[in-house]
């Protein structure tokens, strides 16, 4: 497996692809997912971890308080 | 109960998985559930988390496996909206610069979800071979194999390769 590394193409049937044309699909890829990165995060998530926190703190609280 | 800073870790994983999580399923809303069912597991899961690991990997994974047992076939009629689901999520002013990533999305959302994951997962994530077969469950070669394909399918899909080959061409005429 590891002296495969010399190698360019990562499948030997298939057509080793153009470096700029693997650029430009690295780069739409990118340009893709920072999009959906940074797309606004809906309340909820931060209502949920913050909900989880409370009743931990609070469970935690009442099994101190019982010890 | 979690170190205090494991909420905050979350937190700032939060927009990679909901990214990732839309890129699987590709819809939004499913995202968003699947995103909410993965902090929940992650937050009671807390302890299984090995420290000086990536939690991004390790959150990618939960997600996944939740993607895969519980929403798959619910997500598949979802799907053939054919990309739209990216470009609702786009933000606002930040398009000038890609002209073809309509086109791309459209390409993307054509793959098989197996190879598509591993080009988001290794291409656009930031997470690595090693982990991203961790990941899927599969050995380094099966990636790259996966990777290989997925790279020549878009590449077909949007006839890239012809030119390029084209451009290549005339690049080559010219100079002679």
């Amino acid at each position: 497996m590891t002296h495969s590394n010399s190698k360019k193409a990562d499948q030997p049937g298939e057509t080793p692809l153009d470096t700029k044309v693997l650029d430009a699909i690295g780069r739409a890829l990118k340009a893709h997912y920072d999009d959906l990165v940074k797309a606004p995060l809906p309340e909820r998530f931060l209502d949920l971890l913050d909900s989880l926190e409370i009743e931990e703190r609070k469970s935690k609280g009442d099994a101190d308080a019982a010890g | 109960m979690p170190p205090a800073s494991f909420k905050d870790d979350l937190i700032a994983e939060m927009s990679s998985l909901r990214a990732f999580a839309v890129s699987l399923c590709g819809s939004a809303s499913v995202a968003d559930d699947l995103v909410q069912e993965t902090l929940l597991r992650a937050w009671s899961k807390w302890d299984k988390f090995q420290p000086g690991t990536s939690l991004r990997a390790w959150l990618f994974t939960i997600l996944r496996n939740i993607y895969y047992s519980n929403c798959r076939k619910s997500v598949r009629e979802v799907q053939d909206s054919d990309g739209a689901y990216a470009q609702r999520m786009v933000v606002p002013g930040d398009q000038e610069s890609h002209v073809d990533l309509e086109d791309f999305r459209k390409a993307l959302a054509r793959l098989p979800v197996e190879q598509r994951e591993v080009l988001i997962l290794v291409g656009a994530s930031g997470v690595s071979y090693e982990e991203a077969a961790a990941i899927c469950g599969v050995e380094i070669g099966t990636i790259k194999s996966r990777l290989s394909r997925a790279r020549s399918q878009l590449v077909t899909t949007l006839g890239w390769s012809e030119n390029a080959q084209a451009q290549l061409e005339r690049k080559i005429r010219r100079a002679g």
